[in-house]
């Protein structure tokens, strides 16, 4: 299979099922039978890594890295190298990443949704496009410039991922979200309004002085 | 025209913050004497981190997503824009929909307390069409608030909007009173005569409502994820009292474009 | 009778009221608002209400349903003209790129939209997305899209600043050179000299500091001069043959040249007063901030687009207005500001020339090799960047000590901020609510200034304290040379006599809004002739109007 087509998602779900680390190895840029499912594969694993990063996984559990069926010593060289990181690490949710277990897996959960998401898959996509091309209105972004609208996703839709998982589980108030994330309460109330807007969330009733979301159950 | 006319969202990136690069220059000796240039220009490394903290700010990225999802097919890119020229006999001028407003004095705690809201805010927050559905609750938290002041927020600037801008401070608690069952609320102006001498009928039924002749000081949060604490003067002493959220009534204000206009065509905004 | 025709400013609900009422008494009423829907429903200001009937909703079925209203959202208003009782008006109606009709709120685009953003019409109580409806009780979708960011916006000529910052992240400095010279043939000179309004804009002040964009921009230009690459400005194939006059080397007539070259133009002379090039770039700001020999370079990569300048040729001296006016097809006048403006207070004139001479002939001599050798003491009076530039010049020169005299406090003064720091950290010494009151001297010479020492008073129409003097504070400083750094005004004698180009009370030129054409067909302005003593960024953009009003003119004959 072409490195190309590893999905993100399945990525993420990996780890979700407690995988150490996980490498990724394609073949050199332009040796690429399909001309650019390396780039791909390279794009899609620098975003994955960092959204590992973000949520609090260490980023060296994901890697990607390049060489032809050849070249049997630089292969065994690229997974030795690999081994001793992921050894170095230790399991994950250990010492070697910002977040521990169990919370680690609810995370990583949160970021499988992310990834397996339409708007960063529909965006990374657009990468190409974007760079050379130019978006609808003809503009042509610099990396800098994509790096940012992908940054932009990953921190917002795993705020909102989050919020709705916690909602999946039932009905909460602002404040319950806000004291059960780490995301702070304005912007919990904010993200709530918004997705009331799009007929996500739902108020349920008001118990106390405490409104109390639910999800709808088209997104249940 | 521009979206976010109060102010600007920005997505909490998580390299923010990083304060800016400095300039490096040539010290003050070497340059008695000469006319050797001061700044030197940034090194490579500090170029690029610095121009790493560019924010790209972009709204709509052209992504086309919503278009892919359009099922009725009405999202169209190539709609263009259009210029044209027209006559007319008469122009009329209003304020339009800015809502711009005068600035609230700092002591206040708006922009600092996300409790502390104005009055165009609360008016959306009553409205059954409005981000919350109508329902009362504080933006800090998210809950029902107990106890809520109306303060009038610029008291130095002349009386002529403070009159008006009470009357909408009592209807926006009529509404909220008749929303929350147990919602109390104290509307402190310097206008309370004035406005008891021109509704004397209506006010005198108003419930759930105290109305106090008096000016608004400062409100400040003296505990962390406490009440906020109002000041205000009443009979010459000044007076503390603890709310849950605070409503500033604000003093509307032309934006200066449609001001330009008026003043280009000699006409009152109305 | 043809019927009255209304234009109404403002979909709000007072808009929309008087739309109905004026559309009821017979008129043909168009109502223009800026956002993408007429008003929402209010609580009124003027009655007490009850609970059940809060709301006053604008009346918009009946705008809507009326034959003879036409209803523009999303429109901008973007110039208005009366004349002969009419009101002209040019307005932009933006696209919103949805069409409502075939929307069946689903909703499914606001769910997928990747951008959140604070809703106005709830006033940021939430967050709507790129696309999205702006009053929910309209329900009308747009897709919101900025034309450029604010950074851009602000600059004056509009550079693309979100590229070229990024193409520097990217580690592609010579690829931002090239965006930025798609709008300005100066980068590193702006890169050095620019007081960046774009930075004062920059959102990302709102997290920590803004970006150096300035710097960055020099950064740009310097790579290259660092690489030693010398580039060659491209012109199209296509030539015309008209000829262009420009009067002025400066920032506005090298770029009207610059800009002009690039569409095709192969007949352009600079005219230029003086012997050098860059206008108060090079005479007026010091070597310490812009080295002459980067900037000769810039106007070298110009001259070398094929057009000439004529250095030491002053118009009105070496050839008149009217001979320039026959000899080429369009002309452009781009002769900043160049004339100090004088102190008014007893001895000026006495001493002119004999220890008191203005900021702009200080700098200009002193960038010229022109200025005798640094004698006693300096004095400059003023608070702008000339006043600054002049007494870090004198410190250099040599002069025993530098004073600068300024009648307000630090906090009023117009410089920039790190220009007076960059003084007082020189050893520069400034003198806050101070004032010359004379000129003293023996005869022959200055020997120093009697001075007042000032308060601040009740604001002035500008809102800034006005200063007031304080009686029986007099003081003496002794001083060699007096600069005195007030404000600078435009030299219009090579106009002539009886010209037949209109100056207004200012001495300027009033140019058209966007051609930059004066009230004479076929001349232009821009730059300080036409704005007063401004940045020069700002005479950048004049020139670039010019440029394209001189385009759309000659090629419309």
């Amino acid at each position: 299979m072409c490195t190309g087509r590893v999905d993100p998602a399945l990525v993420a779900g990996a780890f979700k099922k407690g995988l150490d680390g996980l490498l990724v190895v394609g073949c050199y840029f332009g040796d690429c039978h399909y001309i650019s499912g390396n780039f791909q594969a390279r794009a899609k694993m620098d975003i994955t890594r960092k959204l590992l990063k973000h949520i609090g996984v260490n980023e060296d559990r994901l890697a990607f890295r390049q060489c032809s069926s050849g070249e049997a010593s630089v292969f065994v060289d690229i997974i030795g190298k690999f081994v001793d990181r992921i050894h170095e690490l230790g399991p994950i949710g250990g010492g070697g990443d910002r977040l521990k277990a169990p919370e680690i897996f609810e995370k990583i959960s949160t970021a499988q949704a992310v990834l397996g998401g339409e708007k960063i898959r529909w965006v990374i996509g657009k990468r190409t496009p974007f760079l050379e091309s130019g978006n609808m209105y003809g503009e042509i972004f610099t990396e800098h410039e994509f790096n940012r609208a992908i940054d932009m996703i990953i921190v917002e839709e795993t705020e909102v991922q989050e919020i709705l998982a916690k909602l999946r589980e039932g009905a909460q108030s602002v404040k319950d979200l806000a004291k059960a994330l780490a995301i702070p309460t304005e912007r919990i109330f904010r993200y709530i309004t918004a997705l009331k807007r799009k007929d996500m969330v739902a108020l349920e009733k008001v118990s106390g002085r405490s409104p109390i979301f639910q999800i709808t159950p088209q997104e249940v | 025209m521009i979206y976010e006319k109060n102010k600007r969202y920005i997505i909490p990136f998580d390299d923010v913050p990083t304060g800016r690069a400095n300039m490096p220059e040539i010290s003050v000796d070497e340059r008695k004497g000469n006319f050797t240039e001061v700044e030197t220009g940034f090194p490579e490394d500090v170029a690029l981190t610095e121009a790493k903290r560019c924010l790209s700010c972009r709204r709509c990225l052209g992504c086309a997503l919503c278009w892919a999802e359009c099922k009725p097919e009405a999202i169209d890119f190539s709609i263009p824009h259009q210029e044209m020229e027209l006559s007319f006999d008469e122009v009329v001028i209003t304020s339009g929909q800015d809502n711009a407003f005068e600035r609230i004095s700092p002591q206040l705690g708006y922009g600092n307390y996300a409790d502390v809201i104005t009055d165009l805010h609360f008016e959306r927050m009553l409205s059954p069409t409005g981000p919350t559905d109508g329902l009362v609750v504080s933006p800090r938290d998210g809950e029902v608030p107990k106890k809520v002041a109306i303060i009038q927020g610029n008291v130095k600037g002349g009386d002529d909007h403070l009159l008006s801008s009470l009357v909408l401070g009592v209807n926006e608690a009529i509404l909220a009173v008749n929303k929350v069952d147990d919602l109390a609320i104290s509307l402190i102006s310097p206008v309370c005569q004035a406005f008891k001498d021109r509704f004397s009928g209506e006010a005198a039924k108003l419930k759930g409502l105290t109305i106090i002749e008096g000016a608004p000081e400062s409100v400040e949060r003296p505990q962390e994820g406490g009440a906020l604490t109002l000041t205000y003067s009443q009979d010459g002493g000044s007076k503390k009292e603890d709310f849950d959220m605070v409503v500033v009534l604000t003093k509307p204000k032309i934006s200066p474009e449609v001001a330009a206009m008026a003043k280009k065509l000699k006409q009152d905004v109305i | 009778m043809e019927e009255k025709k209304v234009l109404i400013v403002g979909g709000g609900i007072e808009g929309v009221r008087t739309a109905v009422k004026k559309a009821e008494a017979g008129a043909n009423v168009t109502i223009i608002e800026k956002f993408p829907t007429l008003g929402a429903q209010r609580i009124p200001r003027d009655r007490i209400i009850t609970p059940d009937n809060a709301f006053e909703n604008p009346d918009l079925d009946k705008v809507r349903n009326n034959p003879k209203v036409e209803v523009m959202t999303y429109s901008d208003i973007k110039r208005v003209t009366q004349n002969d009782g009419k009101v002209n008006a040019k307005i932009k109606k933006k696209s919103i790129r949805v069409d409502n009709s075939k929307c069946n709120d689903c909703k499914a685009c606001i769910k997928v939209c990747p951008v959140n953003m604070y809703d106005d019409f709830d006033e940021g109580f939430t967050f709507r997305t790129a696309v999205d409806y702006f009053n929910s009780t309209a329900g009308e979708y747009n897709i919101f899209k900025e034309d450029m960011p604010v950074c851009q916006r602000t600059c004056p000529v509009n550079l693309d600043i979100r590229t070229y910052v990024g193409q520097i992240a990217d580690g592609k400095a010579l690829n931002a050179l090239e965006t930025i010279r798609d709008r300005l043939p100066l980068p590193g000179s702006i890169g050095r000299v620019c007081p960046h309004p774009c930075e004062t804009a920059c959102n990302r002040q709102y997290l920590d500091e803004p970006i150096s964009i300035c710097f960055l921009k020099r950064y740009a230009a310097d790579v290259e001069l660092a690489q030693n690459i010398e580039p060659a400005y491209k012109t199209p194939e296509k030539k015309h043959p008209e000829k262009i006059a420009i009067i002025g080397a400066g920032p506005a007539g090298l770029t009207c040249a610059y800009d002009l070259a690039r569409k095709g133009y192969q007949h352009i002379t600079i005219f230029e007063a003086l012997p050098v090039p860059g206008g108060y770039l090079w005479v007026g700001i010091p070597e310490y901030r812009l080295p002459k020999k980067l900037l000769k370079r810039e106007v070298d990569l110009i001259a070398a687009m094929g057009v000439e300048i004529k250095y030491n040729a002053r118009v009105g001296k070496d050839i008149t207005m009217d001979q320039l006016r026959k000899d080429f097809d369009a002309v452009f006048i781009g002769a900043g500001c160049h004339r100090g403006l004088k102190l008014q207070c007893p001895g000026e004139d006495d001493y002119q020339g004999k220890g008191i001479v203005d900021c702009v002939t200080f700098l200009r001599k002193q960038a010229l090799g022109e200025l005798p050798k640094p004698n006693g003491k300096l004095i400059v009076i003023g608070g702008g960047n000339a006043a600054i530039d002049s007494a870090r010049v004198g410190w250099r020169m040599g002069f025993d000590e530098v004073y600068i005299l300024y009648r307000r406090t630090k906090k009023e003064m117009p410089a920039n901020p790190w220009e007076i720091d960059a003084a007082e950290h020189e050893g520069v010494i400034l003198q806050y609510l101070a004032a010359p009151v004379e000129i003293l001297g023996d005869g022959n010479k200055v020997t120093g200034m009697k001075c007042i020492k000032m308060e601040l008073g009740e604001p002035d129409a500008s809102g800034r304290r006005r200063p007031v003097p304080m009686e029986g504070s007099e003081y003496t400083i002794d001083a060699g040379t007096i600069v005195p750094a007030l404000s600078q005004g435009t030299d219009l004698s090579f106009l002539g006599e009886n010209s037949d180009i209109a100056v207004n009370r200012w001495n300027t030129f009033d140019v058209d809004e966007e051609t930059g054409m004066t009230n004479v067909p076929g001349v232009f302005a821009g730059g300080d002739v036409v704005t007063g003593a401004d940045i020069a960024i700002r005479a950048v953009a004049g020139g670039k109007r010019a440029a394209l009003g001189i385009d759309q003119y000659l090629r419309s004959r």
